[in-house]
């Protein structure tokens, strides 16, 4: 193999040939730049497969004849091969990239750009400190000449400061490094590591010398200010390489030196970085330039791969692989988005809008974004689990909390982003054409990916790029040139096959989830025949969420169920934020459920105690202290979902603004991810202790105020979207409040209810979907009278609100009987009185939302609308009969899931012999009280005919009006604020608490970041104090450590 | 128990006892109201002449399908009810239909003849009709509650949710009856009574006294019978479960007849004493003076 030291021969050989040629001969000197560039990444490339491979060893490279310390090493194993490989890459990138560029500025751009690869190669590589030194200081000089690329005039302002910055930080450095050479006698690092305990002792000044100037170099927050300053103006490809390249090449010096420093150092290490990543993301929320903001993305980055190289005491093993993971992602991606940014012409973020129209853009866009946040399959995800696993193992829970705060804060305003990309109006100015600029994007794209099944195949779970619903919906990335009736059909079978397949591997309670999900999800795709065109990015992300919804029910271990979590979350919200107005909602939801899934994924490092791998089973073994905070992190996370009060804000901004298709999707099936898991919680640790409190009970009460407030917020709303999805809160809470009694109706009920919300809700959503689609609004005042134009969506309407309001004959009475049952053997009394009053309150949302849409005054303007379309009719149709089946014979579902409770709560169960169920406390015959209904119900209407069989149908208006005839639809249908005497007795209930505390929240972190912004004022003077304050509270809280 | 075919003759004598007892029943009750007001009150077989009358009417029209079938809906939920619940105590013959579901049947089985009616009033196009559900389902959310937690109160207390079960829990003298061995939930259920009898100071939703509002403003003739004849016997259903639940049931039909006459008379008493409420001060009415006393029903049972 061919030896590492040509990567820095040939750029340096490269740079002085460069120097030779004439200056107009712009294309040599450029090819001979990329040839360069191309030979180094090819031999580092060479590098990091020999060694993976295992076909060579890492090298010593030894100069000057000698042995070190005497002369300079330089030294080549995986990690450093692998940093060497995504240096040159970068530089080979972005060279393709500046293309133009570098053909204006000429030969010594393109000299610049080989030495500032080289330099960052040699930072890596070197293994003596004063070598290290100045390979940091041909990194800045060419750094100072790259900046001046850009044609913003603030660069060169930019430039000057990082070069003031720079110096103080070199003198720092120069200044430790004599005083650490006088200390050990020798210069090499290896020898500085032996003699450690030297150098910390006589000389711990000079190391903290040394450390802090190349933690300054790593522009890591507060000391920033200049750098964010390079991250905004210079141009981006060069961003790209700072951020990439330069800032990796630091993070290996980092490493290097606290490989001396030793745990000591890895502390400070550990809170600089923490301290980074959290105040950087926070300020970032503020920001509304993009480089700027990608600015502080990185700072929060490299803050948190040097927080993590602070924790290589506890990561052991899996150091390499953590920070490699997180590095790596963030390289690609960041990398990926400067790259971007230069193909949008606005600064600001919603000038990202340009990208509309090009999917494949966005696609690489979500990529990129997915990569920095670490979301599944990406490294960063791995990398995540393993850190927080170890970290939490080890109890550090504060810095646990910080991580996982800045990363949702990072999450939130990255998809902030997305949102503002998708959503807003197209910005004027196009995307640039440049293939050049496209490819290197397309690579980077590719190099993620890449990455995402690399770190996959290195890490102890299963990859999930291999995991069959994954690739599936993979797939539809693949055929989105295909008509979107086709990827439906394809989509269908494709639940439908997964559902075969997988059908002896359920227990009866997955059963009744895996045939919600897979079974109804098909039924519910049957709707988005209804959609023509390609509906480009419709199949990808519905089948995201379904492949996660298809694994978390199939999961065994923690792994593979956070990874099934996450990746429903993210296909949701893509879906989710289709919806014409649901930008805001949208990220709501994200933030929300990604909040939820931090919970979960602390509750499950805690519970693993160490072991990345880890069984749901095992979460049964766990006891006191423990138990109750898994417990408690776990059930808060999966009642995000559910939306239980307090945690419900996302839902009807999230469920109604959605598609047409699309909320039935993320309310009948999405929301049952949340009651499954609390399903498998309360099944594998029962109840729980916490101070004193049962953690059950508390559940009991959230589920019964979710309940009444769900549906009495529902009651005022006069969206009829908004109505159901309120409701969807209220439903949610009936189940959370049965699963919560922890007996054995209580859990039945909660699923009688997962089977027929899914149903009801689904159809309504379906049904008003459609009257919203032929009316073009969805405000119920603005309809009414619309039953004889669209008899069978008001069929739908009608038998989903009597099942919904629990009145016999139909199956949501089965619901309300097994709910009596339940609580006559609940040890908590009180929490039922929010249950029965939230009882009849569903009647009053229900009959206003068949009131106000179907019955009343026609209005003029839709004299002349349609049935909905014959495809959103269909499932509708589907669900009646459904509905019908599983009020006869609710036994044929639950029987077996009744028999399958027992297991766990023997106490209680049904008796389903012949037609009558019966309980410890009463009995309930479905098909006799249907038959009896259906009986009376027949011979009163025979008798009505008989006696009435000449009624006339009268035209609209003709009725009893206090002697007057009304002539307006519009004043005589009664709608509007439906409850208002209702509003006056109880409104004060809904006054939005949650929303306000929420809003607070928001406000607080917006203002917060918009304030201690200010403290970058630009002036490169205040920037080097800020520098050297940086330096001496460092200093001083390291003096104190 | 099973369905056997005897029972669908015992169910329709069941039923033709009470439709004629609640005639005559409202009727009288009508007139005791009147003759508190000093005024003559009605004849005792008024009703009977409005039915045939109603019934006799030729003209008729119909606002379309869910109104027409409205007093379908609503006849049916009264004698459902009805035949749900076993009107005499051990009597084989008078157990009507209530094999088929337990008191939790009857409970929710109110709302269906309610939810159709107002389904069938909104879809006549008529605001007074839709305003009058509108008061009528706010009102009824928290009237109610006492009377579920009284329900509540009850199965807890009996062990059963069987309607026969709690009446035989309840014989053997006054003293075993619901009302003195659990007197808060009778207290709360009979004031959730008052709210479900559309009588002063609880019967804003129909408001009988102004011009036509509430949900029968556009039911006339054959409509309008069926809805009377609803209107005989939903009271008397309704009392039925009160009687069972709280008032150790009857064992023969004169018991029978004299405890819902005086049950109803309660409704009465209080609604010729007491003003008209609006909606909003019943509803919090029932939550400020009902709703404790179930909690404490539930509580100390």
């Amino acid at each position: 193999m061919v030896s590492p030291i040509f990567i820095i021969a040939a750029s340096l050989g490269g740079a002085f040939l460069l120097g030779l040629l004439r200056d107009p001969w712009r294309r040599a000197s450029y090819t001979i730049s990329l040839l360069v560039l191309a030979f180094t990444t090819a031999l580092a490339g060479a590098w990091v497969w020999g060694l993976a491979s295992g076909a060579v060893q890492a090298v010593d490279i030894l100069t000057a004849g000698t042995q070190p310390p005497f002369a300079v090493n330089l030294r080549l194993g995986i990690a450093e091969a692998a940093m060497v490989l995504l240096i040159n890459l970068t530089g080979l990138l972005s060279a393709l990239y500046l293309r133009d560029t570098l053909f204006i500025q000429g030969r010594r751009a393109m000299a610049v750009l080989l030495i500032f690869s080289m330099a960052l190669s040699g930072i890596v590589m070197t293994r003596d400190l004063f070598n290290l030194f100045v390979f940091f200081e041909l990194a800045v000089i060419s750094t100072g000449g790259l900046i001046l690329l850009s044609r913003d005039p603030r660069a060169l302002a930019a430039g000057f400061k990082y070069l003031v910055a720079s110096q103080v930080v070199s003198i720092l450095m120069l200044v430790g490094i004599i005083f650490a050479y006088h200390a050990t006698g020798s210069l090499n690092l290896d020898d500085m590591a032996a003699a450690s305990e030297q150098l910390l002792k006589g000389g711990a000044l000079a190391f903290f010398l040394i450390f802090i100037a190349v933690v300054a170099e790593l522009k890591l927050f507060p000391a920033n200010g200049w750098a964010l300053d390079i991250y905004e103006s210079a141009h981006p490809a060069f961003s790209a390489l700072v951020s990439a390249a330069a800032g990796s090449a630091a993070l290996v010096a980092v490493d290097k030196l606290l490989t001396i420093g030793g745990p000591a150092w890895m502390e400070v290490a550990s809170i600089i970085g923490i301290v980074s990543f959290v105040g950087a993301n926070l300020f970032a929320l503020a920001q509304n330039v993009d480089r700027r903001l990608l600015g502080y993305s990185s700072v929060a980055q490299i803050g948190l791969i040097v927080f993590v190289a602070g924790q290589q005491d506890i990561l052991g093993d899996s150091y390499l692989f953590v920070a490699g993971g997180v590095l790596l992602a963030h390289a690609v991606g960041k990398a990926g988005l400067f790259w971007l940014s230069g193909l949008i012409g606005g600064r600001e973020l919603t000038a990202w809008s340009a990208l509309q129209g090009n999917p494949l853009l966005i696609f690489a866009f979500a990529s990129f974004l997915a990569l920095l946040i670490g979301l599944p399959p990406f490294p960063g995800f791995y990398a995540k689990w393993e850190l927080v696993h170890l970290i939490a193992a080890e109890g550090r829970l504060l810095l646990l909390s910080l991580l996982l705060f800045g990363a949702l804060v990072e999450a939130g305003y990255l998809f902030r982003w997305f949102g503002y990309t998708i959503k807003r109006d197209r910005h004027p100015e196009p995307v640039a054409p440049s293939l050049y600029k496209h490819g290197v994007i397309g690579i980077a794209v590719l190099a993620g990916w890449s990455l995402a099944y690399l770190w996959g195949e290195l890490s102890p779970h299963a990859n999930l790029l291999h995991a069959a619903p994954m690739l599936f919906a993979l797939m539809f990335l693949a055929i989105e040139w295909a008509p979107a009736r086709l990827k439906n059909a394809v989509a269908i079978a494709g639940l439908l096959a997964w559902f075969a397949t997988t059908y002896s591997a359920y227990d009866p309670l997955q059963l009744i989830f895996a045939l919600i999900v897979l079974a109804g999800g098909a039924v519910i795709l049957l709707a988005s025949f209804q959609t023509p065109g390609r509906r480009l990015g419709f199949y990808p992300s519905a089948m995201l969420m379904f492949a996660g919804l298809a694994m978390l029910i199939l999961a065994e271990d923690s792994f593979t169920f956070f990874a099934a979590w996450e990746s429903l979350t993210i296909g949701s919200y893509f879906l989710i934020l289709r919806g014409r107005q649901s930008e805001p909602h949208a990220l709501s939801y994200l933030v929300f459920s990604l909040g939820g899934a931090f919970l979960i994924l602390t509750g499950f490092a805690l519970a693993a105690q160490g072991n990345s791998q880890f069984a749901l089973a095992g979460l049964g073994e766990l006891v006191q202290p423990l138990a109750p905070w898994v417990f408690l992190l776990l059930a808060i996370g999966f009642m995000t979902k559910t939306a239980a009060i307090g945690l419900h804000i996302w839902l009807p901004g999230a469920h109604a603004e959605a598609e047409t298709d699309v909320s039935p999707m993320v309310s009948g099936i999405l929301l049952k991810a949340g009651l499954f898991g609390l399903f498998m919680l309360l099944i594998h640790m029962g109840r729980q202790e916490f101070y004193g409190l049962d953690l059950t009970h508390a559940m009991m009460w959230i589920g019964a105020l979710s309940a009444l407030l769900g549906n009495l917020m529902a009651v005022f709303q006069e969206d009829a979207k908004r109505l159901l999805a309120y409701s969807s809160i209220g439903q949610m809470g009936y189940a959370l409040f049965g699963l919560a009694m922890m007996n054995h109706l209580g859990w039945l009920m909660a699923l009688m209810f997962v089977i027929n919300h899914y149903i009801y809700k689904s159809m309504l959503f379906l049904s008003v979907g459609g009257v919203a689609k032929r009316t073009g609004t969805r405000a119920m005042y603005q309809m009414g009278g619309l039953i004889t134009l669209m008899p069978l969506s008001f069929i739908a309407v009608l038998i989903g609100i009597i099942a919904m309001s629990g009145v016999p004959p139909l199956s949501g009475f089965g619901g309300r009987w097994i709910l009596y049952n339940a609580i006559m053997t609940s040890e908590y009394r009180l929490p039922m009185i929010l249950v029965f009053l939230s009882g009849p309150i569903a009647f009053l949302y229900l009959f206003r939302l068949i009131h106000s849409i179907f019955l009343g005054q026609l209005k003029d303007e839709h004299r002349l609308i349609k049935e909905a379309p014959f495809w959103l009719v269909l499932p509708q149709m589907i669900y009646v009969v459904c509905l019908l089946g599983f009020a006869l014979v609710p036994g044929l579902a639950l029987r077996h899931v009744d028999a399958y409770i027992s297991n766990f709560l023997p106490q209680g169960a049904l008796n389903w012999e012949g037609l009558t169920i019966t309980s410890d406390f009463g009995y309930w015959s479905p098909v006799s009280i249907m038959l009896i209904v259906g009986v009376i119900f027949s011979l009163v209407f025979a008798l009505l005919l008989l006696v009435n069989r000449k009624a006339q149908k009268v035209k609209q208006f003709n009725i009893v009006f206090s002697a007057e005839r009304p002539y307006r639809p519009e004043t005589t249908h009664y709608a509007w604020n439906f409850y208002a005497s209702y509003r006056k007795a109880l409104g004060f209930l809904e006054w939005p608490l949650f929303e306000r505390f929420w809003g607070a929240i928001v406000d607080l972190l917006h203002t917060a970041a918009d304030l201690s912004r200010r403290f970058y004022t630009g002036n490169g003077q205040v920037y080097a104090i800020h520098l050297l304050a940086f330096v001496v509270v460092v200093y001083l809280l390291k003096g104190g450590v | 128990m099973q369905f056997e075919w005897i029972m669908i003759p015992y169910s329709l004598l069941t039923l033709f006892i009470v439709v004629n007892y609640g005639m005559l029943l409202t009727a009288l009750m009508q007139k005791i109201g009147a003759r508190v007001g000093r005024r003559h009150g009605i004849p005792i077989w008024q009703n009977y002449f409005d039915l045939i009358k109603n019934f006799g009417i030729r003209s008729s029209i119909t606002h379309g399908t869910m109104f027409y079938l409205g007093p379908v809906f609503r006849l049916t939920g009264g004698i459902g009810l009805l035949l749900f619940v076993p009107t005499i105590y051990a009597s084989e013959m008078f157990s009507n239909l209530s094999f088929a579901g337990d008191l939790i049947l009857a409970l929710y089985f109110v709302f269906f003849g309610t939810l159709g009616m107002a389904l069938g009033a909104a879809e006549s196009g008529h605001p007074h009709a839709t305003i009058g559900i509108s008061r009528g389902l706010s009102q009824v959310t928290t009237a109610e509650l006492p009377f579920a937690l009284a329900v509540f109160a009850v199965a807890l207390q009996y062990q059963t949710l069987s309607i026969t079960d709690i009446v035989a829990a309840q014989q053997g003298g006054i003293t075993n009856w619901t009302a003195f061995t659990n007197p808060f939930a009778v207290a709360a259920a009979m004031l959730s009574f008052l709210g479900s009898m559309m009588r002063p100071p609880f019967d804003v939703v129909l408001a009988p006294q102004e011009i036509p509002i509430g949900p029968p403003t556009e039911y006339h003739s054959s409509y309008m019978a069926l809805m009377q004849t609803n209107r005989a016997i939903m009271p008397i259903a309704k009392i039925v479960l009160y009687m069972n639940l709280f008032f150790g049931g009857a064992a023969s039909w004169p018991v029978f007849c004299l405890k819902v006459f005086l049950i109803y008379l309660f409704s009465v008493f209080v609604g010729v004493v007491f003003p008209r409420f609006q909606v909003e001060q019943s509803v919090r009415w029932f939550l400020i003076w009902a709703v404790p006393l179930g909690i404490l029903a539930i509580l100390v049972v």
